[in-house]
């Protein structure tokens, strides 16, 4: 069969993931030739744990970009968490379950209220989330008097660095797969009843197969060093429920429908505007994971925390198909797009390869990323 | 040379095989100022804009012949360069930039280093402004800080700038207040004195037989007529504008109508980009269960304005109260609107009713997603269901309920989204333009639907630009011009040269 350019564009946009993945395997491929260390498990743990935070703030940023709107914020405002979780956690002796809620509530606080600005009184999140990325690293050095706040307790400590016993591990991935197989059986008896077509029940099994295959690759490598990291296991929950709110709730429905036609969505008698407060929200809760994790992985407060995160979340995305018009996008694909921009980080920096380069690599892979985007969407102009 | 200015002669133009304008001639001569009249969508600016060459010459049938030579111009540039100058509805300015340099956008005045000379482009915009008899206005500030009125003036400006002998005025006074109009009416007659010919195109005839030495109408594309306007009067106009044919068959079904269940009272909107201007001005009226009610007017009547006000999205300044079975009811959104039992079908269906990227599934039930879910979750089975009963209730010719709406016909996509907007079960349902850009078939699948729903004792608010369909529909018509309620008829035995002599703004001397 020919191949047409056509064909080429609608594969690419149905498999978008397919697609993504591919890119991965070459990249591992290309930084496993020159330096096989790269392919080891120990290599494989850090680079998942370097992705963890960025991947934490691509989640929701995802559904800010999708919600037509953009968050300049979330840098500092993890920073500003971060180092608030450290003066309560270093300096006033509180406890981790006092220390973690009230940093979660300050946290959506922040994106509430950043969502309040744009939505309710009409500022545009561009202006909104720049003036946020002032104040909230402002705050930080305020709040830290500008140095570093350490020891962190080790019990938050075990957050951002501990790992699951090899036992409770291969418990998750069980009923990971397990959850997988009942959700894949309830769509194709969903979709038989309302006599839309279906894949073979072949295909389907074999779909399940290579899942499973990742699932039990993916737990044994990491257990082969020493169990699968927690920022790791907290990024996947966070994966699999917003996979499930963008999928199969009403708000998540709207933060899509919002982003494709504001008006239309208006008119449809939704409150767009407090799909776009909630969408925020939500937003500075994941500041509040990612600054807590940051805290605990460096067992340390710092005045620098998150500086720039706001833009490897922002290019997570879009490498990982989500459109800057609004509208198109996934969690899934945002956090492939996390790790390609971690694996470049990593294999570079395994290769000894200066800084400059590296940034200059990301800059190209983005931009490069979405080319093949809208070249695969046929939607240029 | 001829005694014409510009003649056009047998102007054809179709689009995909169907006839917009038909043999249309128009004649000009110097100084002489022609009415072009006809209803919403009778062609007059298909027939501009073949005269302004938007459609290039080789696209179009017939001839133009400009002083005496024939004109084949391909783009605007070069019929501006031979003197003809269109000036539109929606104006076309800069905001931000001075009144100068919008009068010489495109054709900056240069120094001889190859900077803007803006000594000399203030001072040619003053003399400009002087002969317009607006010495006040001072051309080194933004356009933004002059309001419409004076805003079209500075259009002419730029017109007058280039040369214009042949000044296309279209809907020229559809944003501006009644003193401005008549600035702008004594303005055009001066021109006339010096020599410049004019088109004039408006739906007000007043304007029109104030001004105009000839009149030309057209209807549903076609010459039909061209008399001085010392021979006509407005009536006469009107006589000439109506008489189209009835081309749809309305599926006219009886139904009972109860009580009244919702009334607005008092309804005023003000322009959002001219806040002096009022777009509704004080409409107040009834609607009964199982009425339809349709609304007459011509385009840019505030009927449009109105249906936003009622379903809580107009964005300017507004007054008045709307009450629901009696009770006072506050609308400041759709979703009050949409909660309390009132659903619009907007005009604009692909700014204002689609969700492009979403499936024919998930835009019908938008409106009521939360019908479905449990704690937020989607039951999708169930949603599914409801989906496919209202695809198959509305007739959406559609492979599947996944696919994407923008790729369905217009039609289709009208269906699911009155679909949309029945899910919610209004009481009161608002249609603005529903047939607009859609065939035939669906067009009475949509006047059925209406049927069944005033059957079923839905109040309907039916907007229409096409008098037939109103006349076709409705129990009773309202007719709004200039965003005044001008008439509330019981619709037995109504004429189109009643409702359009209404909506002109004669209901005294409209005895037709």
């Amino acid at each position: 069969m020919q191949l047409t350019k056509k064909d080429f564009r609608r594969l690419l946009s149905e498999y978008k993931i397919v697609a993504l993945l591919l890119v991965i395997a070459v990249i591992w491929a290309f930084f496993g030739y020159l330096n096989i260390e790269f392919l080891s498990a120990r290599n494989f743990s850090n680079l998942l744990r370097q992705m963890a935070i960025t991947g934490m703030l691509a989640s929701a940023m995802v559904f800010v970009i999708v919600a037509g709107e953009i968050d300049l914020s979330v840098g500092s405002l993890l920073g500003l968490l971060g180092g608030i979780a450290a003066v309560l956690d270093v300096s006033w002796g509180w406890p981790l379950y006092a220390t973690i809620p009230v940093v979660i509530m300050l946290g959506i606080a922040a994106g509430m209220m950043v969502g309040w600005l744009t939505a309710y009184v009409g500022i545009p999140s561009f202006i909104v989330t720049l003036g946020g990325m002032l104040a909230f690293r402002g705050a930080v050095l305020g709040i830290t008097g500008g140095i570093t706040i350490a020891p962190a307790s080790d019990e938050l400590k075990f957050v951002g660095q501990g790992y699951l016993p090899e036992g409770i591990g291969d418990v998750f991935a069980v009923a990971l797969f397990a959850v997988l197989v009942v959700l894949a059986l309830r769509t194709r008896s969903g979709r038989v009843k309302h006599a839309l077509p279906v894949p073979s029940m072949g295909f389907e099994i074999g779909k399940l197969a290579v899942i499973a295959a990742v699932i039990i690759g993916f737990v044994l490598t990491l257990n082969s060093y020493q169990g699968v990291p927690v920022p790791v296991l907290i990024l996947l929950f966070i994966l699999g429920i917003f996979t499930v709110v963008g999928n199969s709730t009403v708000f998540g429905r709207r933060i899509y429908a919002v982003g494709s036609n504001l008006e239309a969505t208006r008119l449809s008698g939704v409150n767009v505007n407090f799909v776009k407060l909630m969408v925020f929200g939500l937003m500075g809760l994941m500041c509040a994971f990612a600054g807590l994790t940051t805290t605990a992985r460096l067992a340390a407060g710092t005045p620098s925390a998150g500086f720039g995160s706001e833009l490897d979340a922002i290019a997570s995305c879009f490498i990982g198909g989500t459109s800057m018009r609004g509208g198109i996008g996934s969690v899934i694909g945002a956090l492939v797009g996390a790790i390609i921009m971690a694996s470049l980080d990593n294999g570079m920096s395994m290769l000894g390869i200066d800084t400059f380069w590296q940034q200059i690599t990301k800059g190209i892979i983005l931009v490069a990323a979405v080319w093949l985007d809208i070249a695969s969407s046929g939607s240029q102009r | 040379m001829s005694e014409y200015l510009l003649e056009m002669r047998g102007i054809t133009k179709e689009f995909n095989g169907v006839k917009a304008i038909e043999n249309i001639d128009l004649k000009v001569k110097p100084g002489e100022c022609v009415g072009l009249c006809g209803e919403n969508g009778a062609g007059k600016s298909t027939l501009m804009k073949v005269l302004s060459a938007v459609y290039p010459y080789g696209t179009w049938e017939g001839s133009i012949v400009w002083e005496g030579n024939e004109l084949k111009a391909r783009s605007i540039r070069e019929t501006e360069e031979a003197g003809i100058v269109i000036i539109h509805q929606e104006l076309m300015m800069v905001p931000h930039l001075s009144v100068a340099e919008n009068i010489f956008l495109g054709s900056e005045l240069t120094n001889g280093m190859g900077f803007v000379d803006y000594d000399l482009m203030n001072a040619k915009a003053t003399a400009l402004m002087n002969r317009l008899k607006m010495p006040d206005i001072n051309v080194a500030l933004p356009v933004l800080a002059y309001g419409g009125g004076k805003q079209q003036l500075i259009e002419i400006a730029k017109a007058l700038n280039k040369n214009a002998k042949l000044l296309i005025l279209d809907e020229p006074t559809s944003a501006l207040t009644g003193t401005e109009t008549e600035t702008l009416l004594e303005l055009i007659k001066e021109f006339k004195a010096h020599g410049m010919a004019c088109v004039y195109i408006s739906h007000k005839l007043d304007e029109v037989a104030a001004i105009a030495d000839t009149v030309t109408v057209i209807r549903d594309g076609t010459h039909v007529g061209t008399h001085p306007m010392a021979e006509l009067d407005t009536n006469k106009i009107i006589t000439m504008m109506v008489g189209r044919e009835m081309k749809n068959l309305f599926p006219r079904e009886e139904h009972e109508v109860g009580e009244v269940i919702f009334e607005a009272k008092n309804i005023t909107c003000w322009d959002t980009t001219n806040p002096d201007r009022k777009v509704v001005d004080d409409v107040s009226f009834q609607l009964r269960a199982g009425e339809i009610l349709g609304v007459a007017g011509l385009v840019g009547a505030g009927r449009t304005e109105l249906a936003c006000k009622l379903f809580g999205y107009w964005k300017g300044d507004q007054q008045g109260k709307i009450f629901l079975n009696g009770k006072e009811i506050q609308v400041r959104n759709p979703a009050d609107a949409v909660r309390q039992g009132i659903s619009m079908v907007p005009e604009d269906r692909k700014r204002h009713g689609i969700i492009p990227l979403m499936g024919v599934g998930q835009n019908i039930t938008m409106s009521v997603l939360g019908r479905f879910a449990h704690n937020q979750l989607i039951d999708a089975e169930s949603e599914m269901a409801a989906i496919q009963h209202e695809i198959a209730r509305m007739q959406v010719k559609t492979a599947s309920p996944m696919l994407p709406i923008a790729s369905l016909s217009g039609g289709n996509q009208q269906k699911a989204v009155v679909a949309k907007m029945l899910l919610p079960d209004p009481k009161v349902l608002i249609l603005d333009e529903p047939t607009r850009g859609v065939d035939v078939g669906a067009k009475y699948e949509i006047y059925k639907l209406i049927f069944e729903l005033a059957k079923q004792g839905v109040a309907i608010l039916m907007i229409s630009s096409e008098l037939p369909e109103v006349l076709g529909i409705s129990d009773r018509v309202l007719v709004i011009g200039e965003g005044q309620l001008r008439g509330d008829f019981v619709n037995v035995g109504l004429s189109q040269e009643k409702v359009l002599a209404a909506a002109i703004g004669k209901p005294e001397t409209a005895a037709a």
